[in-house]
């Protein structure tokens, strides 16, 4: 059996410090790493290759990033592959899975990749998926859990579980060649011991560049979705309780003193055209904040 | 690797790569013997703190020439302030030197951000042909028939034997202790340091500090800042930002129930401090311990099959005046490289053939000049020259330069006063001044 793990060189969350005078990233503080979605990948991969199989890992990034492809071999990893070429431009999710697929099969396509769901840094949570588009391969994303019993990996299934919104869980098998998309922080990267880490430290990485994967600088230019922004959720204005202003003092403190459950008592609309019914309707939720209030 | 028989897999391996540590395997790969530089950090420098000016550069010239033109350095420091403060005054003696050596090559000092400028100088060490290795926590020394012969990283396999160990582990040296050599530091031996860098524009520093160009100045201050904690606290200039800290002598920190940071920010707000961080905006905050009683504190520097230097060995000169650690931990890290490289020549690595350590370090002016000053940091240190002398400089002045109508005084009767009302009685003021002689005179 053989594995790919997807590894993506991001920097460092921890020391992103925005220079007060430029309000720039400051690019020479960063510090960078393999991204943690990843590390667990590449965990899991080496935990499930069987005695025969093999785990190799694929980056696109600068050559920076071949300490982290030695520090992937130093913990286990069979091969690595880097690819970059000054003709690439930009890492966008779209590009780098263009590279990757091409990547798995300059280097003959493997029967399970590994990616992370997440990045820290972009975070789109679209490399699996995009990858499994330009293989035509299936994929599960938000994988929590997977396994692979011997006589599966005869049959080349493997059972997985997902995560589902609020908690669920869903068990799901699928049929090899795949793609998964795991969960940050499943499990965390073994260490790798001394001799190894030392051995690592000169090992060339081979690095293929367009012209190895079969692609030219316009296989990368195409209309593609383009991100214009990323913005925060806001979060609704919150509506502060205040009491009937109509009413006498003593029944305004018992309103506050009430906290609101007395003015909970409701209102029933039992008169007027049903056009004046939704007006009130809506005149109430605009009230309590639930609607935003008309300009 | 596999190759090597496994108990000597290096020549030399040295522990913690900060400036002492990449000097040493900088110099002893260059002498072609198998240099392993092991360094806890994420990369060389990584939680390294000092000032920082670094007084090394005629030094670090011999032995890569012209190396400001390709390090991160930040300023050349031509100017120098060392003041003394009351707690609303300020008397300072200011230093500039436009002449040779200070504003031009090879320069006297300059202003460094230590995980910039120490990541450069291991990678030089690497480019002479060292085998730096990252992430690597050396948790013991490894023995043989009564000798050191390795060093135990916290990793599967984690022994690496070596000829020679030179630790470089910085103050409170961990593998001193392990080999014996050091023992524990009492409270007043050591000093904290916590230090802030501030963001601040090229042109508004040099506007503020009359500087040109990439000049640089550093200010040493002495007094009140620190209140009754002995100690002081410094201000120098980066390209664009300021690393300003205070300094305290552990005991009386712990002794007076005082928060360093207290300190810090109380020096900051000083009159004479304020106007000079004016607008500047905080980028990181450290602290780090300083060994301060020099000579004192020193270990036995040699055991069979190890050496120790730098701030490990106690080579730091933190004494009024000075603050120098880095050229000291630089010159000892070459001393012990030099022995390493005749050691290995010889094929005796025996405490003996080791001893030829003190000579080197004679020769490169470290243990000289600490023996020279041997006398300065335990009095130096002490709460009357480093609180309370300069805190009456500064209240002399004040009346000195005082006009309110009172009748003036002349300054020997002021001064006289002055020491009545101090409660240090005359025979003490002529001991220290002794002391302060000797310390620093002759
Ligand atoms: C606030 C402050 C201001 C200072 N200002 C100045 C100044 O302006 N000018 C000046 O010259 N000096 C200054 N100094 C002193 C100077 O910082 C030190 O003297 C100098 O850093 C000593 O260098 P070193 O290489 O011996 O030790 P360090 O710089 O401390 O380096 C020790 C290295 O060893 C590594 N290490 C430690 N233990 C282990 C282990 N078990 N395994 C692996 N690696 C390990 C550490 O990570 C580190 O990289 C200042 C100090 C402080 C605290």
């Amino acid at each position: 059996m053989r594995i790919a793990v997807c590894l993506k060189y991001v920097p460092d969350p921890g020391t992103i410090e925005v220079d007060p005078l430029t309000g720039l990233i400051a690019a020479d503080r960063l510090l960078y790493m393999l991204n943690p979605a990843d590390e667990s990948a590449l965990e899991l991969a080496l935990r499930l290759r069987p005695p025969q199989g093999t785990v190799t890992v694929f980056n696109v990034g600068p050559v920076e990033a071949d300490r982290l492809l030695q520090e992937a071999l130093a913990a286990g990893a069979d091969a690595a592959v880097r690819v970059w070429d000054s003709a690439i431009s930009s890492t966008k999710p779209m590009i780098t899975t263009i590279l990757l697929a091409a990547a798995l099969r300059a280097a003959e396509l493997p029967d399970l990749v590994l990616c992370g769901g997440h990045s820290v840094d972009r975070g789109s949570g679209t490399v699996p998926a995009l990858l499994a588009e330009h293989l035509g391969w299936p994929v599960v994303t938000e994988v929590t859990q997977f396994e692979m019993q011997p006589d599966e990996l005869q049959s080349g299934r493997m059972r997985v579980q997902r995560r589902l919104a609020r908690g669920a869980r869903a068990e799901s098998e699928v049929t090899l060649p795949a793609i998964l998309g795991l969960e940050t922080g499943l499990v965390h990267l073994r260490q790798a011991s001394l001799p190894s880490l030392m051995r690592v430290k000169h090992t060339p990485i081979p690095l293929y560049g367009l012209e190895e994967l079969g692609l030219s600088p316009q296989d990368l230019h195409f209309p593609a979705m383009t991100l214009h922004e990323v913005m925060p959720p806001r979060p609704r204005a919150r509506v502060m309780f205040t009491p009937d202003c109509h009413r006498s003092a003593p029944e305004r403190v018992a309103q506050i003193l009430s906290a609101g459950v007395a003015g909970k008592a409701g209102q029933i609309l039992d008169s007027g055209t049903p056009e004046q019914q939704a007006d009130a309707i809506i005149d109430f939720l605009r009230q309590h904040g639930f609607l935003e209030k008309s300009p | 690797m596999t190759a090597l028989p496994a108990k000597e897999q290096f020549d030399v391996i040295v522990v913690g790569a900060g400036p002492a540590g990449s000097a040493a395997a900088l110099l002893s790969a260059r002498a072609g013997l198998k240099v392993l530089l092991l360094e806890r950090g994420e990369y060389p420098g990584a939680k390294n703190v000092s000032g920082a000016v670094f007084y090394g550069s005629a030094i670090l010239n011999q032995l890569i020439p012209n190396w400001w033109e390709q390090a991160p350095v930040e300023r050349y420091i031509c100017r120098r302030d060392i003041a003394f403060m009351s707690p609303t005054t300020a008397v300072a003696l200011d230093f500039r030197c436009a002449g040779s050596g200070y504003a031009t090559a090879p320069y006297n000092g300059f202003s460094v951000l230590r995980p910039k400028f120490d990541r450069w100088l291991a990678a030089q060490a690497e480019a002479a042909g060292a085998f730096l290795l990252t992430s690597a926590v050396v948790d013991d020394v490894l023995w043989d028939d009564g000798r050191v012969v390795g060093v135990r990283v916290r990793r599967e396999q984690g022994e690496i034997y070596g000829k020679v160990v030179i630790a470089c582990d910085g103050v409170n040296s961990f593998l001193a202790k392990k080999a014996g050599l050091q023992r524990e530091f009492h409270a007043h031996e050591l000093s904290l340091g916590v230090k802030e860098v501030i963001g601040l524009d090229p042109a508004i520093i040099q506007d503020r500090f009359h500087l040109t160009g990439n000049e640089g100045i550093a200010f040493e201050y002495l007094g009140a800042i620190t209140e009754d904690v002995h100690g002081g606290a410094f201000l120098y200039t980066n390209r664009d930002s300021l690393s300003l800290g205070v300094i305290g002598q552990v005991s009386s920190l712990v002794e007076r129930r005082k928060r360093p940071y207290e300190l810090l920010e109380r020096f900051k707000a000083h009159p004479a401090v304020a106007p000079l961080v004016r607008g500047g905006k905080l980028r990181e905050y450290s602290a780090h311990l300083i060994p301060e009683s020099g000579w004192a504190m020193q270990p036995k520097l040699y055991t069979d099959g190890l050496l120790v230097a730098g701030d490990a060995a106690g080579f730091c000169l933190a004494a009024g005046l000075y603050l120098e650690g880095m050229n000291y931990a630089i010159q000892s890290g070459l001393a012990a490289a030099e022995t390493a490289i005749a050691a290995c020549r010889r094929g005796n690595f025996s405490a003996r053939s080791l001893a030829v350590y003190r000579k080197h370090l004679k020769q490169r002016h470290v243990s000289t000049d600490f023996r020279a000053y041997r006398h300065a940091p335990s009095f130096v240190n002490g709460p009357r020259l480093q609180n309370l002398y300069p805190e009456m400089i500064a209240r002399s002045m004040e009346q000195i330069f005082r006009v309110d109508g009172a009748p003036k005084r002349k300054i020997l009767p002021l001064a006289y006063r002055m020491v009545r009302q101090s409660e240090i009685r005359p025979g003490q003021l002529l001991r220290d001044a002794y002391q302060v002689a000797r310390a620093y005179l002759w």
